[in-house]
């Protein structure tokens, strides 16, 4: 059958402006940015060119690939800690609340939001301190002091306290939708409350688990506050990369080349992400 | 008779303040089919759920096969339920959730696939068994839950309403279905039900319940033909229901005088549709006026719907040639008579 093929531009006259506003504020800055890392810098100016130049010597570098996989290994490390500790948060927001605690609750969950992250990250830095209350709890106990500031454990206070209340809105969104008959119907079939656990609830809430710690990856992958105030920026992650190589010297096309790389990391893990997520078998 | 499988003694359970089943008392036997029958609200799903412990009677007790089961949780109760909704698990495929109970009870990999095997060619499955759950029809949908429910050769089935969603050619499918299966198998099935249809169709025993109480136990035609209460003669059938004071043989009722073969004093009885007749002149003996208000085809005949001077509802079920005779014009009046040896006293 032939069908005339009739250019509709109503549809695409509401899609222009979403077209319009990526392409503006999201494609163009990204090839703007892919180019500027052939450029040179010249006497702390910039200058275009195209030359390997940058790529070469950040990608040559011991110390970017430390930083690398130093972030790589504590976005994957949050996004498990937080995917661990948000579940049984979530399992009990889930299916020990009413419906109307449970609405509750998740808007409590959004509220951290309403304080900007930099804030809480200082408030983390008194509460840490050498002389903060936790020292002085563990004190009275006979132990300590830790020095809890400054460290890959001071940063990674700073990621969960950054992506707990969202992986917990993630995961309670998925539990909260699994049907009550299969949860029955596996008891009814003879698994224990455990094996149900295993067997049935986390693979029915596949999706918001998998979603949930891709997005903890995601923007610890991305975070700098926490590694500076809370981790003492030494190893330097990425992100502190990035604000070094830009302060010493204008290096902004070095800077763009770990932006790029970050970038398709990310990608490369969203899209497996996505695919474990709604992905199925056969 | 052998001790009967399951039993109910004065199983209560209350949801706050709502009582969904009162002081119910049930025995159900071995290898029998047994609706639960009853409208909406009626605690017959609430009776089904304690059974398989998904609710705890808040009094009472209920034994299977001589053990008080009250505390034991489902997992440790041989009592698989099929679902209204199946409650298939969208995540397996097909052998996989036949295989479910089995590997619950860890039993090997070769084992219980070769189970699960052996259940989907029995229904008739085979060649589906690597598909996903929202690739099959409903009715293929329908004996997956069957086969993932009877695969661990249980002594008894739930069913709760499992045919409501299905088209009505496969309704009466997937009834020849289960009375096969319960007849081979030799186990119970306890079947729950809202429809009439169903319920008479399949079971052994049907049991009508009302207000979380049972109101009435019996072969489905025991009951269709002698409902014990008002509630079941107007929840069962096409029935008329009569009340009024008996005086020598004679009823004196809202709708007019009868002879009934019942004892003096107050009477309820109970005239089937179907054994209704209608006429324009006034036969001898039981006969009541009513005015004709509208007609509905029923399949099997015609159901006629009268309206009494006092405003009660009657129904008659007549032939479509026994319509055209009558020639009935809405608001004309006619006489319903019937044998009143075949009317059922209730009481």
């Amino acid at each position: 059958m032939i069908t005339s093929r009739k250019l509709d531009l109503y549809p695409i006259l509401w899609r222009l402006p979403l077209l319009v506003w990526q392409g503006l504020f999201f494609v163009v800055p990204l090839a703007f940015m892919a180019a500027m890392s052939f450029w040179l810098v010249k006497n702390y100016r910039m200058e275009p060119a195209f030359v390997f130049d940058n790529w070469s010597r950040m990608l040559g570098r011991g110390a970017f690939w430390d930083a690398y996989w130093l972030t790589l290994g504590r976005a994957a490390l949050a996004g498990v800690l937080a995917t661990v500790i948000a579940f049984p948060a979530s399992l009990f927001l889930s299916f020990r609340l009413s419906e109307s605690a449970r609405r509750f609750a998740l808007l409590c969950l959004i509220v951290p939001f309403f304080t900007s992250f930099l804030v809480r990250a200082y408030a983390w830095q008194v509460i840490l301190a050498e002389s903060g209350p936790v020292n002085a709890v563990l004190g009275a106990a006979g132990l300590g002091p830790f020095t809890m500031l400054n460290s890959g454990f001071g940063a990674m206070v700073g990621y969960l306290t950054l992506v707990l209340p969202l992986v917990v809105i993630f995961q309670t969104w998925s539990l909260a939708a699994i049907d009550k008959n299969l949860i029955e119907a596996a008891g009814n079939l003879g698994a224990a409350p455990l094996r149900v656990l295993g067997s049935v609830i986390i693979p029915a809430a596949k999706t918001g688990l998998v979603l949930g710690a891709v997005f903890a990856f995601i923007m610890t992958f991305g975070d700098f506050v926490s590694p500076f105030y809370l981790g003492g920026s030494k190893p330097p992650t990425l992100t502190i990369l990035i604000i070094d190589t830009t302060k010493s010297g204008q290096q902004w096309p070095r800077a763009a080349v770990v932006a790029i790389v970050m970038i398709l990391t990310l990608f490369a893990v969203a899209t497996a992400a996505l695919k474990a997520a709604y992905g199925r078998r056969g | 008779m052998a001790e009967p499988l399951v039993q109910f003694r004065a199983v209560h359970k209350a949801f706050g303040t709502y009582v969904a089943v009162k002081s119910l008392d049930l025995d159900i036997h071995r290898g029998e089919f047994l609706a639960l029958m009853g409208p909406s609200g009626c605690g017959k799903t609430t009776t089904l759920r304690m059974l398989a412990g998904l609710e705890q009677p808040t009094s009472g007790a209920i034994t299977i096969e001589g053990k008080v089961m009250n505390d034991v949780p489902p997992h440790h109760r041989d009592t698989p339920l099929v679902w209204q909704s199946l409650a298939l698990f969208p995540f397996l495929s097909v052998v996989e959730n036949v295989e479910f109970g089995l590997r619950m009870r860890g039993i090997g990999t070769k084992e219980r696939r070769d189970r699960a095997m052996l259940w989907l060619d029995r229904m008739q499955l085979k060649g589906f068994e690597h598909r996903r759950i929202d690739q099959l029809s409903g009715g293929q949908r329908q004996r997956v839950a069957l086969a993932r429910s009877l695969v661990t050769e249980p002594q008894m089935l739930l069913l709760d309403e499992p045919l409501s969603a299905l088209d009505a050619h496969l309704v009466i499918r997937m009834q020849g279905v289960l009375t096969r299966l319960q007849k081979e198998l030799g186990i119970t099935f306890v079947y729950v039900t809202h429809s009439q249809s169903e319920a008479f169709a399949m079971a052994d025993r049907v049991v009508i319940m009302g207000h979380g109480q049972i109101e009435q136990i019996g072969r489905p035609q025991e009951i269709f033909r002698g409902p014990r209460s008002r509630f079941v003669a107007e929840f069962v059938g096409r029935n008329n229901i009569l009340a009024g004071q008996v005086q020598a043989g004679v009823m004196q009722s809202p709708q007019g005088s009868v002879p009934v073969g019942a004892p003096d004093g107050p009477a309820e009885i109970v005239v089937a549709a179907d054994r209704v007749t209608v006429s324009r002149d006034r036969p001898a003996g039981a006969a009541i006026r009513a005015a004709f208000l509208s007609e509905e085809f029923a399949g099997t005949g015609i159901i006629c719907y009268f309206e009494t001077p006092d405003g009660a509802e009657w129904k008659a079920q007549v032939s479509e040639s026994q319509l055209s005779d009558l020639q009935a014009e809405s608001g004309q009046e006619f006489w319903l008579s019937w044998d009143p040896a075949r009317v059922h006293v209730m009481g």
